[in-house]
């Protein structure tokens, strides 16, 4: 492995502003702007090494969501509801290429504007309140370390 | 901003002076929409020095609002000619070519300021009195006649459904203009949810639009001064109480770290002598947290794209979490 390493170079470079910079910066805005670096470089660090495993999460539990509402089948999902064709959407992106997350959260997104204004069946809503929770949790794990506190 | 060029700005500006100094011309921290910057402005005047501390707010390349100065301008020289606490307006400058973008200089008011929640660290005593300001100032802006402060140009609401509906097409466009092709499932169902359960509000007020702990200063007496007015605009006034009031800027049950909810909210409705509309207030408590989220996204754009550096545009990537834990937790979508 070729040393340093991203991790490595990414920390030093936090030890740079800290130590040789920062001392040397006079003006309020300056020092803030060196310190809000230090924080996202420290973001950056984390998240070089969480960030795949994160995506990685959200597409697998997407697709999971997105089968399983399937299995709810039409008897849940209305043709009213307009989620159908969502639902479709969503299956057929993952099919076509299961890394896009994009494709497949545009449709999560119609299902959560569903639930939020009622118009999801139970069962519905009951998985989508799962993956929201899921996400929650694993964005609440990703910035854990980063978060800043106002 | 310039010190040289600055200094010639007010040579023009101040013709009856004489040996215009800008002392100390340093850039600050804190109203990340505009560029903000201090200095002092010596000069002589009928045989005497005098020195006023002042502050420019330029335009900026980029950053987390699209907003008028000329219209900030003209809402902060109302509320201070109506009596508020603010900084006093003095120069507005439109002509890019004075110092490269507009800008405008107000007065420096002195005191302390946070980013967020009302500094747990602060005494008690600070705390009642800043809490108790910032419910009278905001009842006091709440009780003025727009028109009677020429404040029309803000756009006057025309039907009672129109201020939650216009807030809400607004930033739903700002989230389609700067989403970058991402899509956030909480965000477009609370943006849906607005949409389908707007709000008809009783009166029309002049609204701060950031009206928050974190955008005033405030010494051991109570508040000095409210800043960053450039989001203001004429609608409900419950839009102001729920921003004020998410828990995005509060500290555990301290709405802005200032009160407990409910004592916060009863304190409005004895300073303003107007009851609090629940289903209203919580409209705009989700609105609040929609708009946070817009707002980050916008600046988190500006950084990508180049169009500024400032350092607080990538960290804002870290609130929106946080926002989004609360706009599920209203909506009920965990």
């Amino acid at each position: 492995m070729l040393r340093p390493t991203l991790n490595e170079i990414i920390s030093g470079m936090q030890r740079t502003i800290m130590d040789a910079l920062l001392p040397e910066l006079t003006s309020p805005y300056a020092q803030g702007q060196a310190m809000s670096t230090i924080i996202m470089l420290g973001h950056a660090a984390s998240a070089l090494e969480s960030a795949p495993a994160y995506d990685a999460a959200e597409i697998k539990d997407l697709r999971a969501t997105f089968a399983a509402l399937k299995r709810l089948g039409d008897k849940h999902i209305s043709k009213k509801s307009g989620l159908r064709g969502a639902l479709a959407r969503a299956l057929r992106a993952g099919a076509k290429n299961p890394l896009d997350r994009r494709a497949i959260e545009a449709e999560m997104a119609t299902f959560a504007a569903a639930v939020a204004l009622g118009h999801a069946d139970d069962s519905v809503a009951r998985q989508v309140r799962g993956y929201i929770g899921r996400n929650l949790e694993r964005t609440r794990k990703l910035f854990a370390n980063s978060l800043p506190t106002l | 901003m310039d010190q040289h060029r600055l200094t010639e700005y007010f040579k023009l500006k101040m013709p009856h002076a004489r040996d215009h100094r800008v002392v100390g011309l340093k850039r600050i921290s804190g109203g990340s929409s505009r560029e903000t910057y201090a200095f002092d402005l010596e000069w002589s005047e009928g045989g005497q020095t005098r020195t006023r501390a002042m502050i420019g707010r330029r335009d900026p390349t980029g950053g987390l609002l699209k907003t008028s100065r000329e219209r900030e301008f003209k809402v902060i020289a109302a509320v201070h000619r109506a009596g508020l606490k603010v900084p006093e307006p003095l120069f507005l400058e439109l002509d890019a070519s004075v110092m490269d973008r507009p800008f405008f200089i107000m007065d420096r008011a002195l005191g302390r300021t946070g980013m967020g929640a009302f500094a747990a660290t602060e005494p008690e005593s600070t705390r009642a009195k800043v809490a108790d300001d910032f419910l009278s100032e905001l009842a006091r802006l709440q009780s003025l006649d727009y028109r009677e402060y020429g404040l029309e140009i803000l756009g006057a609401p025309k039907n009672p459904e129109d201020p939650a509906r216009i807030q809400t097409a607004h930033w739903h466009e700002v989230y389609e203009r700067d989403r970058m092709g991402e899509h956030y499932p909480i965000l477009s169902a609370a943006l849906a949810w607005l949409k389908a359960n707007p709000v008809v509000t009783d009166r029309v007020v002049i609204v701060h639009g950031d009206y928050r702990s974190g955008n005033y200063l405030y010494d051991d007496n109570g508040i000095i001064a409210m800043l960053d007015w450039e989001m203001a605009h004429l609608g409900d006034p419950m839009e102001d109480l729920g921003w004020a009031s998410m828990t995005f800027w509060g500290r555990n049950e301290l709405a802005g770290g200032l009160m407990e909810r409910e004592a916060f909210y009863r304190l409005y409705e004895q300073k303003t002598g107007h009851r609090v509309d629940r289903e209203r207030l919580f409209f705009y408590r989700v609105l609040g947290d929609a708009k946070m989220v817009v707002i980050c996204l916008t600046g988190i754009r500006d950084f990508v794209e180049g169009r500024t550096s400032d350092s607080m545009m990538p960290f804002l990537e870290l609130l929106i979490p946080q926002l989004f834990e609360d706009l599920a937790n209203l909506l009920r979508l965990v």
